[in-house]
C-alpha cells in the first residue's frame, strides 16, 4: 500500500516527462548515431570513427570551436555583467522604474535576425553611424566596422539581445532580498560593498549562474548574428557545421553530426564550468 | 556626570505630509531597558529606525553615549538591532550568522570563534552552530537574531517587537530570557512592542506613544497605577474609565467628593482634578466584593452582574448599574467566585484606587 503510495506521484510525472526524454533522446541519439557513422544518407550505414577523425583534424574546426567558446563567454559575462547592476538599481520601484524595466526588456520583443540586419545597417558604410561620425568631423571619411574581424559587432549582437533576458531572470532573486537582511547586514557594520559582497551576491549567485549557462549554450549555437554581423574570415560552429553539411555531398550530415556533437560538449562543458565557477564563488562569498 | 546612554532630543520625523514624529524626547541611562510602547502607527518602530539611523530626523537630535549622530550611518552607529521579521542571512549558518557582525569588525578569527562560542551558549543554541536558519524553529532563529546583536556587543540593542512571531509560550521565555540578559551583561536597551504585557514586564523605563507624540512615561507601576490620561488608563492593561462631576473636597484628608455612575464616591488622586466635570478611572482587580449585610467599606455600590468568565487564576465579570441609563464596568476577582449572571453584588473601592484623568469630560 505505502510502496503504491510511494511511486503514484513518479508515475503521475511520467505524461509530462516522456515526451521531453523521448524528443531528447531523439535528437541526441540521432546525432551520436550519424556521427559514428549511423543513418548515413548517401553511403552504407556502420559504425566508424572515421568522421570523428576528419573532423577533430580539421583546423578550422577548432578555429571555428574555440571561437564559438569565446563569443558565448564574452557574451554570457557581458549581458549578466550588465543586467546585474541594472537589477540592482530597480531592486526598489521608484518613479519612473517600470518604463525603465520595460525599454530594458524590450529587445525581447524584437527577433535576433531583424536586429542583426538594423545592426548592420547602423554601423554599415554608408549607415547612420559613419554618416554621423563624419558629420560631426570625428572622422574624415566613413570607416569600415561592418563584419569587424574581432567578432565585436557579434557580441553587441548577443549582449543586446540577452541583457533583458538576464536582467529577467535576476529581478525576481534581487527583489526577493528583504530590505531587513540588507539593514541588518547595515546594522553590524557592513557597508555598501560589503553588502554587496557578503549578502547580495551569495543570495543572488545561483540565478546568476542560470543566466549565464543559459545565454552560453544561446550563444554557443549561434548562426544568425555571425552569419549577418560576423567576421567574414571566422566560422561559429553552427555556420560551420551547416557549411560542412552542404559542401561534402557524400557523408556531409555525419561530419555535420560530429561538430552537433561537439557543439553539445561544448555547451554542457562551459556551462559546468560557469557552475562549478559559482559554487567557488559560493562558498568564498557571504561569510 | 556622566552622558545618558542614549539621548532623544526634541526628535520630528515626516514622510511626506505624515508627521510619524512629533518632538519626541526621553534619556535612558546605561544599562536601562526603555520600552517604546503603542498602538500601530505611533511612531515607536519609525523611532527605533531613527536610533538606529535607517531613517533621518527632519529635526532634532539623537545622542548616543553623548555623541551627536546626527548624519552619521547605521553601519557607524554603536547601535544592533533585532527584527520583527529576525532578518537571519538565509544562505549562512548560525554561526556565520552570529559572526557576521564580529567580522565587519575584522576581529581575528580566533576571537571570533570564542565570542561566537560565548554567545552561542547564553542563547543556548551550541547544537544548532552548523545549522542554515531555514532548519530552525521561530524561537531559534530569534535566539540567533539575539546572540548575532549580543556579539558584537554594542552600546544600545535594539529591539523591533522581536516576539511577534512567537506563539503565547515561547514568547513568554524568551521576554524571560532577553531581561535576563540584557540584566547579566548591563546593556542598554530600547524595546518597541504594542504589548502592553510586555512592556510591563520588561522595562525599566515605559515611553508611551500616540499619533507620533509621547502621552505618557515612567517606570512600568506608574504608568499603571497613575496612567495621566484616558488613553494610557486604556491602552495599559484593562480600565474602567467613567465621567464624574466634583463636587467637592476636604483639605484635611485630602479627599475629593465625586458624583459618579457608582453614585458619590470619595477619591484621593495624584493628579488633582483640572475641572469639575472630569474622567476618572479604577482598574478591574481595585473593586472588593462586600458580603450581603457588610456595611463596612468605602465607596460602596450595588451592581447587577451581566456576564461571567472562569479565567482560572480570576473571574472576569461585567457588571452594569440599575437605573434609567446603565453604566457597564469591568471587575477581576482572584480565584473562584462563585456568582451568578443576573446576580446583584456589591462592591467597594478605596478612594487611592480612583484616579483623576487629566482630560475634562466635556
Amino acid at each position: 500500500m505505502s510502496a503504491s503510495f510511494s511511486v503514484r506521484p513518479y508515475l503521475l510525472l511520467l505524461p509530462g516527462l516522456l515526451p521531453i526524454l523521448a524528443f531528447m533522446s531523439l535528437v541526441i541519439g540521432m546525432a551520436l548515431s550519424q556521427s559514428v557513422g549511423y543513418f548515413n544518407f548517401s553511403g552504407d550505414s556502420g559504425f566508424s570513427l572515421r568522421f570523428w577523425h576528419t573532423v577533430l583534424s580539421e583546423q578550422q574546426f577548432w578555429r571555428a570551436f574555440w571561437y564559438s567558446a569565446r563569443i558565448a563567454l564574452f557574451s554570457s559575462l557581458l549581458s549578466v555583467a550588465l543586467a546585474y547592476p541594472v537589477a540592482l538599481w530597480l531592486r526598489r520601484p521608484f518613479a519612473g522604474s517600470d518604463l525603465v524595466s520595460a525599454l530594458i526588456k524590450a529587445p525581447i520583443l524584437v527577433h535576433g535576425l531583424v536586429a542583426a540586419f538594423l545592426y548592420v545597417n547602423f554601423i554599415s558604410f554608408q549607415g547612420f553611424l559613419n554618416a554621423a561620425l563624419v558629420h560631426l568631423g570625428l572622422v574624415a571619411r566613413p570607416i569600415r566596422m561592418q563584419n569587424d574581424p574581432y567578432a565585436i559587432g557579434v557580441v553587441i549582437l548577443q549582449v543586446w539581445k540577452n541583457m533583458p533576458f538576464a536582467f529577467l531572470i535576476l529581478t525576481g532573486p534581487v527583489r526577493a532580498i528583504g530590505d531587513d537582511i540588507l539593514d541588518a547586514a547595515r546594522d553590524l557594520g557592513a557597508g555598501a560593498f560589503a553588502r554587496l559582497r557578503r549578502v547580495i551576491l551569495p543570495l543572488t549567485l545561483r540565478s546568476l549562474q542560470a543566466a549565464l549557462i543559459l545565454i552560453f549554450i544561446g550563444a554557443a549555437g549561434d548562426y544568425s548574428f555571425q552569419s549577418v554581423a560576423g567576421p567574414t574570415s571566422l566560422n561559429s560552429l553552427a555556420q560551420y557545421m551547416v557549411r560542412i553539411q552542404q559542401d561534402n555531398a557524400g557523408h556531409g550530415w555525419n561530419e555535420a553530426a560530429v561538430i552537433a556533437v561537439m557543439l553539445m560538449g561544448l555547451s554542457l562543458f562551459g556551462s559546468a564550468a560557469l557552475a562549478a565557477l559559482i559554487q567557488f564563488l559560493l562558498r568564498r562569498t557571504g561569510r | 556626570m556622566p552622558p545618558h546612554a542614549l539621548t532623544i532630543d526634541e526628535a520630528s520625523l515626516s514622510f511626506g505630509r505624515f508627521q510619524a514624529l512629533k518632538s519626541v524626547s526621553f534619556a535612558a541611562e546605561q544599562g536601562q531597558l526603555v520600552t517604546l510602547l503603542g498602538p500601530s502607527g505611533c511612531g515607536k518602530t519609525t523611532l527605533l529606525k531613527a536610533i538606529a539611523g535607517f531613517l533621518a530626523l527632519d529635526s532634532g537630535r539623537i545622542e548616543i553615549g553623548g555623541h551627536d549622530m546626527t548624519g552619521i550611518p547605521p553601519e557607524r552607529r554603536d547601535t544592533a538591532m533585532c527584527f520583527q521579521s529576525y532578518a537571519l542571512f538565509p544562505h549562512l549558518s548560525v554561526s556565520d550568522n552570529i559572526g557576521f557582525g564580529l567580522r565587519q569588525q575584522r576581529i581575528g578569527e580566533a576571537e571570533i570563534r570564542s565570542r561566537v562560542g560565548t554567545v552561542a551558549e547564553q542563547v543556548s543554541l551550541v547544537a544548532q552552530l552548523a545549522k542554515l536558519p531555514g532548519q530552525l524553529s521561530g524561537g531559534q532563529q530569534q535566539r540567533v537574531a539575539l546572540a548575532r546583536a549580543m556579539a558584537v556587543r554594542p552600546g544600545i540593542m535594539l529591539f523591533d517587537e522581536p516576539l511577534s512571531n512567537l506563539d503565547a509560550k515561547l514568547r513568554d521565555q524568551v521576554r524571560m530570557e532577553i531581561r535576563a540578559l540584557q540584566r547579566q551583561h548591563g546593556f542598554t536597551a530600547v524595546y518597541v512592542t504594542h504589548d502592553q504585557s510586555e512592556a510591563l514586564a520588561m522595562s525599566d523605563l515605559v515611553v508611551v506613544m500616540r499619533a507620533g507624540e509621547i502621552e505618557q512615561m515612567g517606570r512600568p507601576e506608574d504608568i499603571y497605577r497613575q496612567p495621566k490620561n484616558r488613553f494610557v488608563a486604556d491602552f495599559i492593561g484593562t480600565a474602567n474609565i467613567m465621567p464624574v462631576r466634583v463636587i467637592g473636597h476636604d483639605a484635611a484628608s485630602g479627599l475629593h467628593h465625586i458624583e459618579s455612575p457608582l453614585g458619590r464616591l470619595t477619591v484621593r488622586s495624584e493628579i488633582a482634578p483640572v475641572a469639575k466635570t472630569i474622567f476618572a478611572c479604577w482598574r478591574p482587580e481595585d473593586a472588593v466584593l462586600v458580603a450581603a449585610g457588610d456595611e463596612t467599606g468605602p465607596n460602596r455600590a450595588t451592581l447587577r452582574v451581566l456576564s461571567r468568565t472562569f479565567l482560572g487564576s480570576l473571574c472576569d465579570l461585567i457588571v452594569v448599574t440599575e437605573g434609567e441609563n446603565p453604566v457597564s464596568f469591568r471587575i477581576q476577582m482572584h480565584g473562584f467566585t462563585p456568582i451568578a449572571e443576573g446576580e446583584r453584588i456589591t462592591l467597594s473601592l478605596k478612594p487611592e484606587a480612583i484616579r483623576f484623568l487629566g482630560e475634562a469630560a466635556e
